[in-house]
C-alpha cells in the first residue's frame, strides 16, 4: 500500500491562552508557541474590550467626563478621575483646599491598597493556593468598607470634582477608618511573611519572569514592575501632586527582578499606603472647604491644554486634556501604565514553561480595560491600518465630525 | 510557619463565625450614606431638567406629570425627572447639581430585577392626587 498522507508535526505548538480569562478575569489573548514545555514565542493580542472612551470624552461635557473617565478601569477609577480633574483644574486655574487634597490622597491610597491585595490574591489563586486567595479577599473587605465610608461606594468612588472632593469626612468616620486600617495592617504583615516563607509560593515565583533593570528602562516598564527591577520610578515622589509633597513616604524598590519581587513590592506598598492613610487621618487639615458647591462651579472653560500624571496602582498614568473654549474638551488623551506593562513584555515569557505563563502575566498586574487601542481591519482585503490623529481631527474625508473639520 | 501556629489558627477558625453571610436571608451592613437609589421629591422639584443635562449615563428623562396629580405652582411646565435605574451609575451628580436640592437619597442597593425599573412611581408617590369632582 502506497503512502498518500503524511502527518506533519510542527516544530512549535501554538497554544492560545485566553481570551476567556487567561489568568485574570479579563479578556486578553496570549498566543504562545511552545517547543515541548518551553515557551519560544508569545504574541499579545488585545482589542476584546474596546469602548472608545477617549472619543466619548470628546463628545460629552467636562463635568460628565469626570464620571466617564472613572469608568476606564474599575479598580483604579479614583486615580483616573483625579488625573483628569487636575488637568482641567490647571486649565481653569483653580486650586483645591488643603483638606480636599488630603482627602484625595486618602481615597487614592485606599484604592492602591485594595488593588495590590487583589492582585496578590489572584496570584495565590493562579498558583493553586485557593485558601490564601479567600483569606486575602476576606481581609480586602475591610478596605472596601473603608472606601465605602470615605467615598460612598465600595468600588466606583466618583469622589473627585473640580476644586475639591464630593463628600467630607466627619470625626466619627475617621475613628471607624482607624479601626479598620488597624485590623488590616497585621493581616498584610502576615501575608507578606507568608509570601516570604511559604515553599509553594517561593517555588512558583522565584526566578520566574526575570526583567533586568536595563530591560525595564529599555521597554519603558512602569510602576511596581519597574520598581521590582530596581528602577526607582514613582510619580508620587517626583511630581508631589496633591498632598504627597507634605506626606512622608518611601518609594519601595527591590532588586530581585522576578515575579516574586513584584508581588513583594506590592505588599510593601500596601503597608506604605496604610502608613500614608494613618498620617492623613492624623494630620487632616481643618482649614478650607473640602467640598465645593457643585451648583456654583465654573460653566465656561477657557482654551488651553494640560498634561498631568498620577501614580496609579499599576504605574504612571498620564492624561492630556485640550480645551478649545467650548463646554466639551477638544481632545482627551489617556496613556495608561498597562499599555507599557503588557504590550512591551511579550519578550519576558520566553524560556519559561507553559505553566509559568499565567504566573508571569499576573505578575505584571495587567488592567485589560485600561489598554484597549483601535486598529481598523478591512475584512474584504485583510488590510490593517491605524487611524492617525490628523485623520480623526478632520484631515481625512470619511469619519469627520463637522465640529473638528479644519 | 511552625506547627503550633497552624494548630492555633485551625482552632480559632473552628470556633469563629464564617466570614461569608447568607446574603438574601441575611443583609449586609451598608453605611447610611451609601450612594443607593435616589428619586426626586416632586414637592420641591421645579422641572428645570438640569439633572437630565448633567447625567453622565443619560439615565434621566423628563416626563410630563399625569393630570390627576396636584403639582406645586413653581413647576409650571409639569415636568419631572424619571431615572432609569438600569442605566444609572449612582454617581449622584443629579443630587448635587439640583438647584433646589429636590432629590431624596437612600442607601437602598438591591436593584437587580427582571422588570425595567424606574423612579416614576416613587417620585409620583410624593404628590397628592386631586380631589374627586
Amino acid at each position: 500500500m502506497a503512502i498518500d498522507k503524511v502527518i506533519e508535526v510542527p516544530y512549535a505548538l501554538e497554544i492560545p491562552v485566553g481570551p476567556q480569562h487567561p489568568a485574570l478575569h479579563e479578556p486578553i489573548l496570549l498566543k504562545a508557541y511552545a517547543d515541548g514545555e518551553e515557551v519560544v514565542k508569545v504574541e499579545v493580542h488585545t482589542g476584546y474590550n474596546h469602548r472608545g472612551i477617549e472619543k466619548l470624552a470628546e463628545k460629552n461635557s467636562f463635568y460628565r467626563d469626570i464620571f466617564i473617565v472613572s469608568r476606564v478601569c474599575g479598580i483604579c477609577n479614583g486615580v483616573h478621575a483625579n488625573c483628569f480633574v487636575r488637568a482641567v483644574e490647571q486649565i481653569l486655574g483653580i486650586e483645591p483646599s488643603p483638606r480636599a487634597k488630603y482627602l484625595r490622597v486618602l481615597a487614592m491610597e485606599l484604592e492602591r491598597m485594595h488593588s495590590h491585595m487583589l492582585i496578590n490574591a489572584v496570584m495565590a489563586e493562579i498558583i493553586g493556593f485557593d485558601s490564601l486567595f479567600m483569606n486575602i479577599m476576606r481581609d480586602r473587605e475591610y478596605i472596601m468598607k473603608s472606601k465605602e465610608i470615605v467615598t460612598g461606594n465600595r468600588v466606583s468612588a466618583d469622589y473627585m470634582i473640580f476644586g475639591g472632593v464630593r463628600r467630607d469626612l466627619s470625626s466619627d468616620k475617621i475613628d471607624k477608618l482607624r479601626k479598620l486600617i488597624d485590623r488590616v495592617i497585621p493581616r498584610i504583615k502576615y501575608y507578606k511573611k507568608l509570601f516570604m516563607e511559604d515553599e509553594t509560593i517561593l517555588k512558583r515565583l522565584v526566578d520566574v519572569g526575570v526583567v533586568k533593570p536595563s530591560e525595564a528602562t529599555l521597554y519603558g516598564l512602569l510602576g511596581p514592575v519597574a520598581r521590582a527591577s530596581g528602577v526607582k520610578i514613582d510619580a508620587r515622589a517626583s511630581d508631589k501632586y496633591d498632598a504627597y509633597g507634605e506626606i512622608p513616604f518611601n518609594v519601595i524598590v527591590r532588586n530581585e527582578c522576578d515575579a516574586w519581587a513584584r508581588m513583594m513590592v506590592r505588599w510593601d506598598e500596601a503597608l506604605e499606603s496604610a502608613k500614608i492613610i494613618k498620617y492623613v487621618l492624623d494630620h487632616l487639615p481643618q482649614d478650607g472647604k473640602a467640598v465645593p458647591d457643585e451648583r456654583r462651579l465654573p460653566r465656561r472653560f477657557p482654551p488651553g491644554e494640560a498634561y498631568t500624571r498620577v501614580e496609579a496602582p499599576r504605574g504612571e498614568l498620564i492624561y492630556y486634556v485640550m480645551s478649545d473654549g467650548k463646554p466639551m474638551p477638544y481632545r482627551v488623551k489617556i496613556r495608561t501604565p498597562s499599555v507599557h506593562n503588557i504590550l512591551n513584555t511579550a519578550k519576558f515569557y520566553i524560556g519559561y514553561s507553559i505553566a509559568d505563563l499565567p504566573v508571569i502575566l499576573t505578575s505584571w498586574d495587567p488592567c485589560i480595560s485600561c489598554m484597549e487601542r483601535l486598529t481598523i481591519i478591512d475584512l474584504r482585503t485583510g488590510e490593517r491600518r491605524k487611524v492617525p490623529m490628523k485623520e480623526l481631527a478632520g484631515g481625512g474625508k470619511k469619519w469627520v465630525n463637522p465640529r473638528y473639520s479644519l | 510557619m511552625g506547627k503550633s501556629k497552624i494548630l492555633s489558627l485551625i482552632l480559632r477558625n473552628l470556633i469563629s463565625k464564617p466570614a461569608t453571610i447568607q446574603y438574601p436571608r441575611e443583609k449586609p451592613w451598608v453605611e447610611p450614606d451609601f450612594r443607593g437609589r435616589q428619586y426626586s421629591d416632586l414637592q420641591k422639584c421645579i422641572g428645570c431638567g438640569l439633572c437630565r443635562i448633567e447625567c453622565p449615563a443619560d439615565a434621566i428623562a423628563m416626563k410630563k406629570i399625569p393630570g390627576e396629580y396636584e403639582v406645586p405652582k413653581k413647576n409650571a411646565r409639569r415636568l419631572f425627572p424619571v431615572i432609569d435605574y438600569m442605566k444609572c451609575v449612582y454617581c449622584y451628580r443629579c443630587v448635587t447639581v439640583c438647584p433646589v436640592r429636590a432629590f431624596t437619597t437612600t442607601n437602598y442597593f438591591e436593584l437587580a430585577d427582571t422588570q425595567h425599573i424606574t423612579s416614576e412611581e416613587l417620585s409620583l408617590s410624593t404628590l397628592k392626587k386631586k380631589a374627586e369632582g
